[in-house]
C-alpha cells in the first residue's frame, strides 16, 4: 500500500528536504504534490486523492493554522491527517493546532528521523483499518509504512 | 543587546545550523579582519515578528556560506546548486533561527512571525554593519555570519 503525500510550504528547498525525509523513512510513496501555501494546498485537495499532508504553519497568503482549519470544516478533507512541521512549536500554538484536529506536530530544526516517527505513528492510526481490510497484499510485504 | 539574549541567539541558531546544514557556529575570538569585511556578493535575509513582543532581524550570509549550507541542505552537489536555492535556503534559514529564538522568548505563542524576504546583494560590505546596536557575528568554516537583531 503507497500513500500520496502533500507537501506544504512556502520555501522551495525546504519541500524538497521534507519529501527526502519522507522518501529515507520507509513509507512507501505513491506520488509526492507540492503547494506553497495554503491555498494551493486546498487546490490539491479539491482535485486529488491525498492520504497525509505535511504542511508548515508560517506561509503567505494562506497559513498552516487557517488550511487546518478549512480542512477542519469538510466532511471529506477533515478524514486526510494534517501533520505541521514547523518552527512555530509552543505550547499554545500545538494545543490550538491539536483542537482543530492536527495529527501530528515536528518542530523545525528537525532529524529525519523525527518525521518518520511522526509518519509511520499517523498513518498507523489512520489507515490501519485499510491494511485489515487487504490481508493477503499487506502480509506479503516487509513495510508498508 | 545584552549578555544573556546573545548567548540565546547563539544556541538557538547553532542548533539550526548543526541539524540541518551539519554547520557548527561559533563565536569569534578575533575582530573581523581586513578579508571578512571586503566588499563581495552577499545575501540579506530580513525576518520580523509582532504580537506578543515585536522584533526584527537581518541576516547577513557570504555568497560561499549561502551555497555551502545550501549543498549540505538539499545534499547535492555544489556545481548544480542554482542561485534560487541559496536565496530560498537563506530566508528558511533566518525562518527557522527566529521561529526557534521566539519559542524561547515567547513560549506562550503570541507573537506571529512574518515571511521571511532575502535579497541578493551584488557588493556589499559588512564593515557597515560595525558597530550597529544589536550585531552578532558568528564564524563558519565558510566565513562570518553577520546578524543585526532588535527584540523588545
Amino acid at each position: 500500500m503507497s500513500f500520496n503525500i502533500l507537501v506544504a510550504d512556502d520555501s522551495e528547498t525546504m519541500r524538497a528536504v521534507i519529501k527526502k525525509s519522507v522518501s529515507m523513512s520507509g513509507v512507501s510513496v505513491g506520488e509526492f504534490y507540492e503547494a506553497a501555501n495554503g491555498r494551493e494546498a486546498l487546490a490539491v485537495l479539491a482535485k486529488t486523492w491525498i492520504d497525509v499532508i505535511l504542511s508548515d504553519i508560517n506561509m503567505p497568503e494562506m497559513d498552516g493554522m487557517e488550511l487546518l482549519e478549512k480542512i477542519s470544516e469538510d466532511d471529506e478533507f477533515r478524514k486526510i491527517p494534517l501533520i505541521f512541521i514547523s518552527t512555530e512549536a509552543s505550547e499554545a500554538r500545538q494545543e490550538e493546532a491539536r483542537k482543530l484536529g492536527v495529527a501530528g506536530y515536528v518542530k523545525k530544526p528537525f532529524h529525519p528521523e523525527a518525521i518518520k516517527a511522526v509518519l509511520h505513528e499517523v498513518l498507523g492510526k489512520a489507515y490501519a483499518h485499510r491494511l485489515e481490510e487487504k490481508p493477503t497484499e499487506a502480509a506479503g510485504e516487509e513495510i508498508d509504512f | 543587546m545584552d549578555e544573556e539574549l546573545q548567548l540565546l541567539i547563539f544556541e538557538t541558531f547553532s542548533e539550526v545550523f548543526e541539524t540541518m546544514f551539519f554547520t557548527v557556529l561559533e563565536l569569534p575570538e578575533e575582530a573581523p579582519g581586513k578579508e571578512e569585511l571586503a566588499c563581495g556578493r552577499f545575501i540579506e535575509a530580513a525576518i520580523s515578528y509582532s504580537g506578543g513582543c515585536n522584533g526584527s532581524f537581518l541576516f547577513y550570509f557570504p555568497w560561499e556560506l549561502g551555497r555551502n549550507i545550501t549543498v549540505n541542505f538539499l545534499g547535492i552537489e555544489e556545481d548544480v546548486v542554482q542561485d534560487r536555492q541559496v536565496l530560498d535556503t537563506a530566508a528558511e534559514t533566518a525562518n527557522m533561527a527566529i521561529g526557534s529564538l521566539l519559542g524561547h522568548l515567547d513560549p506562550e505563542g503570541k507573537a506571529s512571525l512574518g515571511i521571511p524576504q532575502p535579497r541578493l546583494l551584488a557588493d556589499f560590505s559588512p564593515e557597515t554593519l560595525l558597530g550597529a546596536s544589536g550585531l552578532c557575528i558568528f564564524s563558519t568554516d565558510f566565513g562570518l555570519l553577520w546578524v543585526v537583531g532588535t527584540h523588545g
